[in-house]
């Protein structure tokens, strides 16, 4: 009896949790705590530009990586498989659209909140979860949308969904954005502590490039999935080709155009305030096309990611330039473009290597050596290959080679343009294959991402100038438009103009003009196919290394055909230009119809049995 | 609650100071007989021996004494008195005149003769035994002095002695007035009183499942008292993975492990007090007074939540009345590793380097150059060409250990004491370079101290006081000593030398001048071994009082006992290093031979030590028990009640989160009944009622009752006549049910509430103007979902057990077991990631089932006077399976754990290697990354063309070793004795870790079985040990699967020991009690199919090796 009596007094002994513990209600009983769910919701954003975070680095063909490094390099290399898929986001984004619709479905009980911020808060999540279903969209194709959250305790068989076909996904996302444009801002009032925030035109520019997306040949009309269909019957793929899914792209693109330019957006343009040298118009056209990348926030950022620092970006492909410090530990000179890359900029004309009457194209792995006129951009008095010579501004601002001259990091007087850095990379010199450590793998570097203001200051101490990695930037637009316009109307001077401005800012002639003068084939800007070529490879060039070309020939359906090609760089291993400047063949890639799409996880695909597995995997 | 235990403290806290003299000082008037005598002892400290009822009609008495003698004061006491006395050794003793005997009988017969005596054994007197007058219910037990005064009816009684684990002894009063009795320990019954849950029981009377291990056998040449019990006792499962000295504790299980929750070892109880594993591997075997292991549900089944997983439960030696006996021990050990992994030699690893870069991709650049391979091999100058054994630079060949333990017990009739300290030095294998003045070696230098008091309050208050404290001091290598014998293996060979000479350029630098390479980005063994070394200090300190109460004045056989124990643990460490000078060589000029050398880290390196603080580890344990127990025999039929409540309480310094930071809390009532008729029958029951904080308060509460029978067949009277062949047999059987709530993982308390991370870092977003300024905000994170419905992990356990005693000489125990857990926690497997939930959502649904066998024969023979022999064998079984787990609906149906034991891996099936590249490319593709000719081909089971996950198949053995088994002989002759014990395992597989083994990737050593067969272009064995060499890891290779599985099964010579005991006639002159010296050793003898390493680390061979041991050591007793 004692005992018992004692036993229920007791009862309270085990009740050791106090009474504020916290649970997710916790989260939304004031604005300051939400708002740390409000940052919940952009935690999931994939961080662009790190190579253990994003894909369209080295898991393209655009950039070639040393092979320890392992990551996404093995993608390009054709092991992707269904075990444990590579760079695999299934789980992740779902978890951040859960997130987010928890954050839509509480916001409206915090108090203390003005409703027009509760409405941009609402807006912005709305494009959070807009933007992580286009992620999976484009990794995946068709997805399961979540609209709303299924309860922890739901039926075994509510949670087993089906996948939605294309169609239905882009038009979920793109209505998503559109309920949230009207709200959100037209710009960041206060740049220094919401810079990075989702504003009007990013989601306009968002939604231009998901219109465009599902406009592309992948999504629209792509009869090779036909196949693929759901267990009760559903077609996943429209397999018939939209012209109006081009001509509302185009209408998205005009619409984000405006409003980027109501925001008082502009293609950048290297002009300091102060200057300290005078410097020469070739090198403030490389600085306009670095800086529109490297400088944060430069008038042409529509939206940058602030979660994906550079600094470690930077480090891991700037090369040992300086020739004082060639033990430098933090530089590591990786991340390789490879010759194709190479060959894709156009000449000094603005015309493809292979299409300028007035550029040896046959003659390209024959020696030269560099002259005067090439100075800024060549070492004088290097013997390189011919390659190298007469081609357009981007290709120096992008590309480091051997011989090939570093301008900036330090060293900013382009009157002394003996003084400049410039790289070595035959074997063993300081930019070449064996040292040890890492180096460039085709014997190419890769420049553009490198801020020019960096500098080295010692073997252990290398400034970097850092940037969030641009996700969508003016041009990206101009150039979407300029494809959906051509794709919905034909050429026409509308989209001659976007481009136009684009290859402006890059310091060459028009299309009309330069392909009229120089090229062979004179009247290719001329008809749609033509400029549907010139704008892709416009495209290309413009947005090199900015985790764009692997979506962008996915979605052309173009990867078949530039990822079936080898691999290539020179002969790293030889000393003297001759031998140097041969072509090797570095890997034999491999892309089939199945690499369009990811698969899904074969263990996702055990959970839950009505998700059916992309074709091929 | 606890307002009533301070009460009780307080009560038994009055004890009140006796002084003591040889003089009487007494003034009384009108007092008792009784209370004068009490006064007498005490101002004397006689005792005093009286039948209350003789006592009660003695006349009152006034007197007036002043410093009287003893006698005096009695004789006048007992002047005119029906009774008389009599003084023997200290003891005054009351008895009848025999000429008034007759007038003043009360008794029922007649009570004549008043007899006394003492009872002692041959170490002492002995308290408690019983003495009875045969053939009546008359007796008394002697006190704590051994002596007793009993009344006799004639000289025809018969006097019965009778103690337990004591053989019964008949003396016949034939007219003496003192007997005195030596009792002889019953060989056969001394070790047959089995310490079970709270109390005692005869193994004769036990229903339930419990093992003891004798003391004996728990004593092998190591500082750690787990590595001993493998083998030792039916139904324990237990192995050892390292030899490193503090890190050697070996894992063990009770009938195996039949839950998948993280807590599936059992409770351990040193007198009473829940502790780790660690503590009961510190405890010194000296200090143990019983071992037992309880296994089935009656037995476990008080510990309600508790004890699910079986419990261990130790006591420890309390002292005996009787003169201060001083054992002492003392052992020299020289230990040294079973077995070494075999390196290749520096040439091979170079020559197989280019290999492994050439066979992958043979435009690759080779690391080593044919002139340093020619020069290496030619033993050149060995600082330009390098040929480091890794292994001898940092590791000795053997090392000493020494032990020491000295106990001391006696006591009188007020106190008892058993104090016993040890001091265990165990030192690693490590070397020191003595240019630094710190000892990097480990040297885990462990003492304890331990003292039991119980002191007699009054005659039916006891209150025993145990405190004890076990310190560990440790010092060691910043990295362990498995994380140098791993470092030795991941170590290039061949790029430096440990350390350079001091040269002329160098000759004013005061550190170590360590190699390194380029850059110095390599390991250097040698220089992160002496470095520096980490210090630590675990520190444990026990208190505990229990107080036992006799309420037989209230009711015949109920005593209550209350007991409360707190214990401190704490832990910290800290390291001092210095950053190592490192050196590469710059020039070589081969015709002179001289070279030149520069430091690469000059900024970075240090002379001096830093320091860095370490791990502080806190915790405190309160624990508590009330227990209400009674003990009847009625005529034939015996009872016995228990009733305890229970309540815990633990709190630690270190949590990670709030809900980890709140206390832990237990609280239970539990009972047992047990009945037996005429020592034939026997019936128990027991419950558990528990309490846990860990769930919602619906759950809060489980009830645990058990039931169990046993059947003496051999007490039979139709058994009489078998009886000289078959002298024991009996059969048991239990049922019950058992509570777990250790289910989950630590870190999940609270199961009904979620658990939200409101400042989680991962989930966190910065804004503003680029990074480093700006806004940055920690997000919001939900790792557990609430589920209010979470409860305890329930086990059925069923036990049939047979005894069976042949000849009186060999005795078998056979038990058979079941056991079925269901509510196992477990993560739901049906829900899809498109839910998006961030933490697994569980519930309650697990199922396993464990099954097995325990047997042990003891077979014991004396052959003549000097000779004797005895054997000793046992066998555990235990096999467990999954009967409900939930896992997706798999296409192939050889996916499904069900059925399989909770420790079945799963892999791939390796036919061999490639033949070619060819054969790779169009055989079924293998998804884990480039493979081609003498990369592992792996069988596609379910024929789709691919190689993935769902062909995994189960294979091999569970992890877990399901068999365990022991046995051994010890015999004498004289006073030499001799013993043996072998050791074994079965049905267990192993993987070789090869990602950890795989030679070149991060300057990995080529291992030599691995130099000697692997699949090269040459050669191309498709069945050799390692695949086709790569400078990194092949992810083709390194799947789970058959080509790297070993059956993990051996049997080893575990101990042997030779012993000297001085002759009895010639301890008695030097005053000992026991004088013995011994010879023994560990880990002989080894009988595996793997030769790799030492079979019992399992797939961690790399880690520091399990240690064979040569040890001499002395016991000796003083008396």
């Amino acid at each position: 009896m004692v005992f018992l009596a004692v036993l229920s007094s007791c009862k309270k002994f085990l009740d050791v949790v106090p009474d504020n513990v916290a649970t997710i209600d916790n989260a939304f009983t004031m604005r300051t705590q939400a708002m740390k769910f409000l940052f919940t919701c952009y935690s999931f954003m994939p961080k662009n530009g790190q190579l253990a975070d994003d894909p369209a680095m080295v898991g393209g063909d655009e950039l070639w990586e040393i092979p320890e490094r392992g990551a996404f390099l093995d993608m390009a290399k054709g092991f992707q498989s269904k075990v444990g898929p590579l760079g695999d986001r299934f789980q992740v984004m779902y978890q951040g659209i859960r997130d987010c619709n928890i954050f839509l479905e509480n916001i409206g009980k915090v108090p203390d909140m003005q409703e027009t911020e509760r409405r941009r808060w609402i807006s912005e999540v709305k494009f959070l979860k807009a933007y992580y279903h286009f992620i999976l969209v484009r990794m995946y194709g068709p997805i399961p949308l979540v609209k709303t959250n299924l309860p922890i305790s739901a039926d075994v068989n509510q949670v087993k969904v089906f996948r939605d076909p294309v169609d239905s996904c882009f038009r979920y996302i793109a209505q998503l954005l559109d309920e949230a444009a009207p709200a959100l801002p037209l710009t960041i009032i206060s740049p220094s502590t919401e810079a990075g925030r989702i504003t009007r035109p990013i989601a306009l520019s968002l939604r231009a490039k998901v219109m465009v997306t599902a406009a592309s040949p992948l999504f629209n009309g792509n009869s090779d999935q036909a196949s693929l269909k759901n267990g009760n019957g559903t077609q996943l793929f429209n397999i018939n080709y939209s012209k109006a899914k081009w001509d509302s792209a185009a209408t998205a693109c005009k619409k984000a155009i405006d409003a980027c330019t109501d925001a008082g957006m502009k293609l950048y343009v290297y002009n300091p305030s102060f200057q300290q040298f005078d410097l020469t118009d070739m090198i403030k056209t490389q600085l306009s096309i670095r800086n529109a990348v490297t400088e944060k926030w430069n008038s042409e950022i529509i939206w940058a990611n602030t979660q994906s620092n550079t600094v470690g970006l930077q480090q891991l492909i700037s090369s040992w330039w300086d020739p004082l410090y060639l033990d430098g530990v933090i530089t590591k000179g990786e991340l390789s473009p490879p010759l194709k890359i190479a060959e894709m900029f156009y000449t000094e004309n603005g015309v493809p290597i292979d299409e300028d009457k007035t550029w040896d194209y046959a003659g390209r792995y024959a020696l030269r050596t560099a002259m005067d006129a090439d100075k800024l951009y060549i070492r004088k008095g290097y013997i390189t290959a011919a390659l190298h010579f007469n081609r357009e501004p981007r290709f120096y601002a992008d590309l480091g080679f051997d011989g090939g001259v570093y301008y900036g990091q330090g060293r900013f007087d382009d009157k002394k343009y003996m003084d400049l850095f410039y790289l070595e990379s035959k074997f063993k010199q300081r930019n070449g294959e064996g040292k040890y450590g890492a180096n460039t793998v085709t014997g190419y570097n890769l420049k553009k991402l490198i801020n020019f203001q960096n500098t080295i200051n010692s073997s252990n101490d290398y400034s970097v100038v850092d940037y969030p990695y641009p996700i969508m930037r003016l041009a990206d637009l101009y150039l979407l438009y300029a494809e959906a316009l051509n794709e919905s109307t034909g050429p026409s001077p509308e989209v001659n103009k976007y481009i136009d401005l684009v290859r402006q800012r890059a310091g060459l002639g028009s299309v009309a003009a330069s392909w009229t003068n120089y090229s062979t084939n004179p009247a290719k800007f001329q008809n749609q196919d033509g400029m549907r070529e010139i704008i892709h490879q416009e495209r290309l060039i413009e947005l090199a290394f900015e985790s764009q070309r692997l979506w962008d020939l996915r979605r052309w359906k173009e990867s078949s055909k530039e990822l079936n090609n080898p691999i290539k760089g020179w002969d790293l291993s030889q000393t003297t230009p001759i031998s140097y400047y041969r072509v090797t063949v570095i890997y034999n890639q491999t892309f089939g119809l199945k690499d369009y799409f990811w698969p899904i996880a074969e263990e996702n695909i055990t959970d839950n049995r009505n998700l059916v597995q992309n074709l091929g995997w | 609650m606890k307002l009533t235990i301070i009460l009780l403290i307080a009560t038994f806290l009055q004890v009140s100071a006796a002084s003591y003299g040889q003089k009487v000082n007494l003034k009384v008037k009108e007092a008792t007989l009784e209370n004068v005598l009490k006064e007498i002892k005490a101002q004397t400290g006689f005792n005093i021996l009286y039948n209350t009822n003789a006592l009660k009609d003695a006349k009152l008495i006034s007197l007036d004494l002043k410093n009287a003698t003893l006698d005096d004061a009695l004789k006048k006491s007992f002047e005119g008195q029906a009774v008389t006395f009599l003084i023997e050794q200290k003891t005054i003793i009351v008895k009848k005149k025999p000429a008034t005997a007759g007038a003043m009988e009360v008794k029922p017969g007649n009570l004549k003769i008043t007899v006394t005596g003492t009872v002692r054994d041959s170490l002492g007197t002995l308290p408690g035994v019983t003495i009875k007058i045969k053939g009546t219910s008359l007796g008394t037990k002697t006190d704590e002095n051994g002596k007793f005064i009993l009344d006799v009816p004639n000289d025809n009684a018969v006097l019965v002695f009778s103690f337990v684990s004591y053989l019964s002894q008949e003396v016949p009063v034939s007219g003496k007035n003192v007997i005195n009795v030596l009792l002889k320990p019953d060989k056969k019954s001394l070790s047959e009183v089995v310490v079970v849950a709270f109390g005692t029981q005869k193994k004769t009377d036990m229903v339930g499942s419990v093992t003891s291990i004798k003391m004996s056998d728990l004593k092998i040449p190591s500082s750690n008292l787990t590595t001993a019990l493998a083998g030792r006792a039916a139904g324990l499962i237990a192995y050892q993975r390292s030899g490193e000295p503090g890190k050697d504790n070996a894992d063990f299980f009770i009938r195996g492990v039949t839950t998948f929750g993280y807590k599936n070892n059992p409770l351990i109880l040193i007198d009473g007090m829940e502790l780790s594993t660690t503590d009961l591997a510190r405890l010194q075997p000296d200090d143990i007074a019983s071992f037992s292991i309880l296994k089935d549900a009656t037995s476990t089944a008080v510990y309600g939540a508790r004890g699910a997983n079986g419990v261990i439960l130790v006591t420890t030696k309390q002292g005996k009345v009787g003169k201060a006996q001083i054992a002492f021990r003392l052992e020299n050990s020289i230990s040294t590793s079973v077995r070494d992994i075999e390196l290749a030699d520096p040439v091979t690893y170079m020559k197989q380097s280019n290999e492994a870069i050439l066979t992958r991709n043979p435009l690759g650049v080779t690391l080593y150059s044919d002139e340093k391979i020619a020069n290496t091999a030619a033993g050149l100058n060995p600082i330009i060409y390098p040929a480091n054994d890794w292994r001898k630079e940092i590791f000795k060949n053997y090392t000493m250990n020494q032990r020491a333990n000295l106990n001391v017990s006696g006591g009188g009739d007020v106190a008892k004491y058993f104090i016993s300290g040890s001091l265990n030095k165990d030192n690693g294998m490590l070397k020191v370079d003595h240019r630094n003045n710190f000892n990097n070696n480990i040297d885990l230098t462990s003492y304890s101290l331990r003292s039991n008091i119980t002191i007699n309050l009054t005659k039916t208050t006891e209150m025993i006081v145990r405190l004890s404290g076990n310190f560990d001091d440790y010092t060691g290598p910043l990295d362990g000593g498995a994380g140098m014998y791993n470092k030795v293996v991941h170590s290039n060979p061949v790029l430096f030398p440990e350390y350079y000479p001091v040269d002329a350029d160098h000759a004013f630098v005061k550190h170590i001048m360590y190699g390194n390479y380029d850059q110095g980005g390599y390991t250097n063994p040698y220089a992160d071994l002496t470095r520096g070394y980490m210090n630590s200090s675990r520190s444990l300190m026990l208190a505990q009082l229990e107080a036992k109460q006799d309420l037989s004045s209230v009711i015949d056989g109920l005593s209550f006992r209350v007991m409360m124990n707190t214990n401190r643990t704490s832990y910290f460490d800290v390291r001092r290093t210095y950053n190592p000078y490192f050196y590469t060589l710059t020039g070589y000029n081969p015709d002179a031979n001289t070279y030149s050398i520069k430091n690469i880290n000059e900024p970075s390196a240090t002379e001096y030590l830093d320091y860095t603080q370490g791990d502080r580890i806190l915790s405190s344990t309160f624990y508590t028990e009330s227990m209400l127990n009674y003990n009847h025999q009625f005529k034939k039929h015996g009872f016995s009640g228990l009733l305890v409540y229970m309540l815990q309480n633990n709190v630690s310094a270190n949590a990670p989160d709030l809900q980890q930071s709140l206390p832990f809390r237990n609280i239970g009532l539990s009972g047992r009944a047990t009945y037996n008729y005429d020592s034939r029958y026997y019936l128990e029951y027991n419950f558990g009622y528990n309490g846990s904080e860990r769930f919602s308060a619906k759950h809060r509460f489980g009830y645990f009752p058990s039931a169990g029978f046993a059947w003496s067949i051999s007490n039979e009277k139709f058994f009489e006549q078998i009886k000289p062949v078959v002298n024991n047999l009996r059969l048991r059987a239990t049922y019950g049910f058992i509570g777990n709530d250790a289910i989950g993982s630590p870190s999940d308390r609270f199961f009904y509430l979620s658990n939200v991370d409101m400042n989680a870092g991962g989930r966190g977003a910065t804004f503003g103007n680029g990074q480093g300024a700006g806004t940055s905000l920690n997000g919001v994170n939900i790792t557990r979902y609430a589920n209010d419905d979470i409860t305890w992990e329930r086990s059925t356990k069923a036990n049939l057990a047979l005894e069976v005693g042949l000849f009186n000489k060999l005795k078998l125990t056979a038990e058979v077991y079941s056991e079925k857990r269901k509510n196992i926690l477990m993560s739901r497997a049906s829900i899809p990631v498109t839910m998006g939930l961030t933490a697994d959502v569980r519930s309650n649904v697990g199922e396993a089932s464990g099954k097995g066998v325990d047997l042990s024969v003891d077979y014991q023979q004396n052959i003549g006077k000097d000779l004797w022999f005895s054997a000793t064998g046992n066998f555990t079984f235990a096999r467990s399976k999954f009967t409900v787990y939930e896992e997706p609906v798999y296409d192939e149906k050889y996916r499904s754990r069900i059925g399989h034991s909770i420790y079945q891996q799963y892999g791939y099936i390796a036919e061999r290697l490639f033949v070619d590249d060819a054969e790779a490319a169009n055989s079924p593709r293998q998804n884990f990354g480039p493979y081609g000719g003498g990369d592992i081909k792996y069988t596609d089971v379910n024929r789709d063309g691919q190689i993935t996950a769902a062909d995994m198949v189960p294979i091999g053995n569970p992890t877990l070793p399901e068999i365990v088994y022991g046995f051994g002989f010890s015999m004498g002759y004289k006073s030499f004795d001799l013993s043996a014990f072998f050791q074994g395992l079965g049905n267990e597989s192993f993987w070789i870790d090869a990602n950890a083994t795989s030679p070149f990737n991060n300057q990995t050593q080529l291992l030599k079985a691995y130099a000697d067969s692997h699949w090269s272009e040459d050669f191309r064995d498709v069945y050799a040990l390692w695949p086709r060499l790569s400078p990194d890891i092949n992810n083709n290779n390194n799947q789970t699967s058959t080509w790297f599985m070993r059956d993990g099964s051996f049997l080893r010579l575990k101990q042997v020991e030779l012993g000297y005991k001085l002759p009895q006639g010639l301890q008695q002159r030097l005053h000992l009690s026991n004088f013995r010296i011994y010879l023994n050793a560990s880990n002989l003898l080894n009988f595996s199919k793997f030769k790799l390493w030492d079979v019992e680390m399992g797939g961690n061979g790399l880690g520091y090796p399990i240690q064979r041991v040569f040890n001499i050591g002395l016991n000796m007793s003083l008396r």
